[in-house]
């Protein structure tokens, strides 16, 4: 394969590369230009479902097939919501974008209000991003005082507003009816479906809601053609006529025990093996690998021995992951314990569970209950059973939540429990000689108070 | 129509009904258990107790079933639905629900009003699993915060969100919120802010587990120990549907029974906290005769034959005032018996208390200003004797000119109704008979001064304000030593036996048009009287 | 709305006639006043350094709606102060898995020592509140922590301390 130019990160560290000025000099906002020339939204959703453009926030639900889902006749007004919300632990794809490249993320937004004939665009940015927000707000003034935002964008019919809207911290927002609740100016907790945001979404008008990533796929699919974009990743299985493929450029995060954590570009379908030795410069200090979270925490742990796991939307999903995720890997090396990697992962999703849905709010209450009395060395191997249990009970998956945040938090156990169980059993047999065995309910630890 | 199947029972419903697979189901004769959903309320699923297996019959008759459990209170069922809510995968589902439920719970049942109400309970013996499996026990905790007009039992609470929704769609007052995230969720007020609306009392009966107590009932009852009567409340004239709850002649709650067309699931705190007058020491009790300076006790015996030679004594123009407070057949009965023994008699109808105006609230709920539960039933009879509605101070009028000489007064209200000024216009009369729940200036003056009987005490139907006749059987007895209108009456007329009042239903419906459509069998909702004047 | 009106009355508005301005700003952006709970929050305690009870309370009747409503959200987010005002510099030091593993977590306690607070603090001098981030999306720097718009990336306890020391040295 002849080397990959990255496309999505091509302006990222030239100088001022967030400004609009630096941004038309690489022929931005042309895509913008012709679309409004002689497009109309429908050519645009044809061009975008065409691509089989895959959203990036985690999902991979098709972009133009949720676009599509749009009432044709509906009087309006449609919102487009940019899903800035980056919470996801090993993902920050969307922060180098918005921070260095803000305009490109723009103008794929205002091609996809144009298609969604969204009148008003919401950037949800979450709070711990302030350099983003200056960026982004930057761009925004910039792009009306150019005339691509505004009443009469570059003098066509179309008009459009963007606006910032800032989260405060809640990882729920990241899913697409928890933050339209937020933006309305609600607690996050996600709507149960149907009906779906594209019948009834934002302040209950259609609304789609798109990942930062996926607006600046669109900028360039727009540009350069879905031909281009399909050249890009693995193909669809021509045996699966359901498999949109993973088609594209992919910006793959790499943290953790790696001697260069960053973001890289690099074509849907990148192994992991490359993405650690290659990218990242391999683990620290000579050490080896023990795991890698292929995407973001939710996907799961992938063993040492499946580093050749394509980082596809499909090749997680066989190597016994939740998916692709975000495609924030997390390298953790051979002397990291997986009791901590579960302990980190349960705390994570009990603070950030919205507590709606009984199975999340109580399971993943449990599972960190139970961990936190694993670590102190009390723990049974009957816990691990529990763990278990709670691993494949809570989701969306299994149907027993309103959203993904519990499947996020079923797969890193259950995953761990499936690829680490020696060493899982070897800790609570070394730490609780006596009790190991027992089944007997146990006395709590103290519980978590701070919020 | 639609074809449903529901654990392979077929059932039909009507096309465009729309139908959640709760609601189907239970068409079926199937329970799906579930906490957050109401048919009141917004769709929140999430309790997740509802969760079944749904799937499609396609015309050949082939099932296909989804992959994953879904929430049946948010699914609506179509031609074809299949809906399983028995299979391992369900019950292992709403198993887990019920542990997660009770982890933190602190089951103190023993000490918990809802034990044997309560639907965590109910649940985990019909759904729970066996094995106790509560790892990382917390030491017992059971907190309790005053809301305002609720308590609020923290620990007991599983989050199922139905107080804040009634609070935000039904009173619309919102003073309800959940505080926090995740498994530090608590229902909450903001301080300075209490639950303190007309309505509040419905956050406790929606609340399916121990976590709101009505400061009314709060430790009274066992909830097992009570009786359940049907009954209407008489505080204004929408006549909500209740439930009375009683315990040896004592009632000790009021709750709302779901009726469509009056109050769907609700009533209001002046209706549910409106009884103790029933169990008030100064309640008129018995009856008495005063006769020149002397008061004498009456005995039931020949009491009817007692009052009928008074009022006939008197000389035999006569009067009678219908009470708002009584019950269509009690109206009927007393306009019978005043005009055999006069067949001019005068009937007027009693006064119509008014407070202030009607109260409407955004889930479509009012609270009548016309603080009596029968005006237009009383009306209606009236118009049958007279033709028209003669008003009291009409009345008053009339036995102030010295136009009668013997005159009946229904009481019933709750609140004192007539002043010492009007009552002495009633002093001409050689006759009064009075029959009321409390003494007034004008019981003191009666000849025959009668207790009568509080709502829960009488048997009859009530016409609100939306012509809607609903009928009731009473409750409890009235207080040792007192007759209810209805069974003095009923003598009175010169009927044999027991007091029967749907005998008397029936009578007035085949003989006044105006009650015609409560001929025969009704259901428990009542029977708009104005379809069959529309027929 | 339903509001206790002894209690408004006696109590001196929080929310000054500018700091309404500001919150007004918003206004046009939403198809309705309840979308602007979160910028007003935002506001508030950007401007006082917290939102006490009483700018819940002055919130909701901005923006047309019962106090409950605002403190539900406010809660959710367990990102607004109520008791006291924050301190000059709020701190989050990340603790998700990428920062912790690569000893964020140590960091942490060693800043809260330093301080001598806990999480969810702020010291006495009214200069530091500290707080542990889920994952600020700094992975590529890890550990990272947040100093009120200032990303400290590949934290270590020299960078904490001179860090202190630059803020203790401004005032």
């Amino acid at each position: 394969m002849a080397e990959f130019e990255p496309v999505l990160l091509a302006n990222v560290g030239k100088d001022n590369s967030h400004t609009l000025k630096a941004y038309e000099a690489v022929g931005g906002y042309r895509a913008l230009r012709e679309t409004l020339k002689d497009k109309s939204p429908d050519d645009l959703i044809t061009t975008v479902r065409a691509s089989n453009l895959r959203g990036r926030g985690g999902a991979g639900f098709p972009t133009g097939l949720k676009w599509s889902f749009l009432p044709d006749d509906h009087p309006g007004p449609v919102y487009l919501c940019v899903n800035a919300d980056e919470s996801e632990p090993g993902t920050f794809c969307n922060r180098v974008l918005l921070e260095e490249d803000p305009h490109q993320v723009l103008e794929g937004t205002i091609l996809s209000s144009f298609a969604t004939r969204a009148s008003t665009a919401y950037v949800y940015l979450r709070y711990e991003y302030p350099k983003s927000l200056a960026r982004l707000q930057a761009a925004i003034d910039e792009c009306y005082g150019a005339g691509y935002l505004g009443k009469n964008v570059l003098g066509t019919d179309f008009s459009l507003d963007v606006y910032v809207h800032r989260g405060a911290a809640a990882y729920v927002c990241g899913e697409e009816t928890g933050l339209i609740e937020s933006l309305e100016g609600k607690r996050a907790w996600p709507r149960i479906k149907p009906p779906f945001p594209a019948v009834e979404g934002l302040f209950r008008k259609p609304t789609v809601v798109n990942n930062v990533e996926t607006m600046a796929c669109v900028k360039h699919i727009v540009d350069r053609g879905p031909e281009w974009f399909k050249s890009i990743g693995t193909p669809a299985d021509p045996h699966n006529p359901r498999d949109p493929g993973s088609y594209g450029p992919k910006l793959y995060q790499v943290s953790g025990h790696v001697n260069r954590p960053g973001v890289y570009e690099a074509p849907l379908g990148l192994p992991c093996r490359e993405l650690v030795d290659r990218f990242a410069g391999g683990v620290w200090k000579g050490r080896k690998v023990k795991a890698v979270v292929p995407g973001g925490l939710s996907t799961g742990l992938l063993a040492a021995d499946q580093l050749d796991t394509p980082l596809d939307f499909d090749g997680p999903v066989q190597a016994g992951c939740l998916g692709l995720g975000t495609a924030g890997a997390i390298v953790l090396d051979e002397t990291y314990p997986i009791i901590d990697f579960l302990y980190n992962s349960c705390r994570f999703f009990a603070h950030e569970s919205c507590g709606q849905c009984t199975p999340c709010r109580e399971g993943t209450h449990w599972a960190l209950s139970m961990v936190e009395r694993i670590k102190a060395g009390r723990g049974r191997l009957k816990d691990l059973e529990l763990l278990g249990e709670i691993g494949d009970s809570i989701g969306i998956i299994p149907g027993t939540t309103i959203c993904g945040l519990a499947d996020g938090a079923a797969w890193p156990i259950k995953t761990a429990l499936a690829k680490f169980r020696d060493e899982l059993e070897d800790y609570v047999k070394q730490t609780n000689p006596a009790g190991y065995a027992d089944i007997q309910p146990a006395i709590a630890m103290p519980a978590m108070t701070t919020h | 129509m639609a074809t449903i199947t529901v654990d392979g029972i077929e059932i039909e419903i009507r096309t465009g009904e729309r139908l959640n697979a709760i609601e189907a189901a239970a068409r079926a004769g199937v329970e799906i258990p579930h906490y957050c959903w109401h048919p009141g309320l917004s769709v929140v699923g999430s309790c997740r107790m509802c969760l079944v297996e749904i799937g499609t019959r396609d015309p050949s008759g082939k099932v296909s079933m989804g992959p994953k459990l879904m929430p049946a209170c948010n699914t609506l069922v179509r031609d074809g639905t299949v809906i399983v809510t028995q299979s391992e995968k369900v019950q292992h589902a709403r198993a887990l629900v019920e542990e997660g439920l009770l982890l933190r719970h602190p089951v103190d049942c023993p000490i918990c009003d809802k034990a044997g109400e309560c639907r965590l309970q109910d649940y985990y013996f019909e759904y729970g699993q066996a094995e106790g499996r509560r790892a990382d026990i917390r030491p017992f905790t059971s907190r309790r915060r005053d809301l305002g007009d609720v308590t609020f039992f923290t620990d007991r609470c599983i989050l199922c969100t139905r107080c804040v929704r009634f609070t935000r769609e039904i009173s619309g007052t919102s003073e309800l919120m959940v505080r926090d995230r995740g498994a530090h969720e608590e229902i909450d007020i903001v301080e300075g802010f209490p639950l303190n609306n007309k309505l509040s009392g419905n956050v406790v009966d929606l609340c399916p587990v121990g976590a709101l107590g009505d400061k009314d009932f709060l430790y009274k009852q066992r909830v097992w120990f009570m009786r359940r009567h049907q009954g209407v409340c008489t505080g204004c004239a929408t006549g909500c549907s209740i439930w009375v709850e009683e315990n040896q002649d004592r009632v000790h709650r009021i709750k709302p029974r779901e009726n469509p067309e009056v109050n769907r699931w609700w009533i209001c705190n002046d209706g549910r906290y409106g009884y103790p007058h029933v169990h008030d020491p100064d309640r008129l009790v018995g009856a008495v005769h005063r006769d020149a300076g002397r008061t004498v006790p009456l005995d039931f015996t020949g009491l009817a034959a007692r009052l009928r030679d008074g009022l006939q004594a008197s000389g035999g123009t006569l009067g009678a005032v219908l009470s708002p407070f009584l019950t269509v057949e009690e109206a009927y009965l007393l306009a019978t018996a005043i005009r055999q023994l006069d067949s001019g008699a005068v009937l007027a109808i009693g006064p119509v208390p008014v407070v202030g105006e009607d109260e409407r609230f955004p889930g479509g709920f009012t609270i009548a200003a016309e603080k009596c539960p029968n005006r237009l039933g009383v009306e209606k009879v009236l118009a049958h004797f007279t033709g028209g509605v003669t008003s009291f101070d009409q009345f008053v009028a009339k036995v102030g000119e010295g136009a009668l000489t013997g005159a009946w007064v229904s009481g019933g209200y709750r609140d004192p109704w007539i002043e010492e000024r009007t009552a002495e216009k009633f002093a001409r009369l050689k006759t009064l008979v009075v029959q009321d729940l409390f003494p007034s200036p004008l019981s003191k003056r009666a000849t025959f001064e009668l207790g009568g009987a509080a709502f829960p005490e009488r048997d009859g139907s009530y016409v609100n304000r939306q012509h809607r006749l609903q009928s009731v059987g009473w409750a409890i007895r009235p207080p040792a030593g007192t007759r209810t209108e209805g069974s003095i009456l009923w003598e009175l007329c010169g009927r044999e036996g027991l007091y029967n009042a749907s005998v008397v239903l029936q009578e007035l419906a085949r003989k006044i048009p105006a009650f015609g459509a409560a001929v025969g069998d009704f259901s428990d909702i009542g029977i708009d009287l104005r379809l069959n004047q529309l027929a | 709305m339903v509001a206790n009106q002894d209690w408004m009355s006696t109590t001196e508005p929080i929310l000054s006639d500018d700091l309404l301005d500001a919150i007004r700003v918003y206004f046009p952006k939403y198809p309705t006043r309840r979308a602007v709970v979160l910028p007003a929050l935002h506001t508030v305690q950007e401007r006082l350094g917290y939102v006490p009870a009483q700018a819940v309370v002055e919130i909701a009747e901005l923006l047309e709606l019962h106090p409950s409503e605002v403190q539900d959200t406010l809660s959710f987010y367990g990102f607004f102060k109520q008791d006291k005002p924050l301190g000059k510099v709020r701190i989050w030091v990340c603790r998700s898995i990428s920062c912790s593993a690569r000893g964020g977590e140590d960091l942490l306690e060693y800043l809260c020592e330093k301080l001598g607070i806990r999480p969810g603090e702020t010291t006495e001098d009214g200069l530091f509140s500290l707080e542990f981030a889920e994952c600020l999306g700094a992975c590529d720097f890890a550990p990272a922590m947040l100093a009120g718009s200032e990303l400290i990336g590949d934290l270590t306890r020299e960078k904490i301390d001179a860090f202190v020391d630059r803020v203790r040295g401004d005032t």
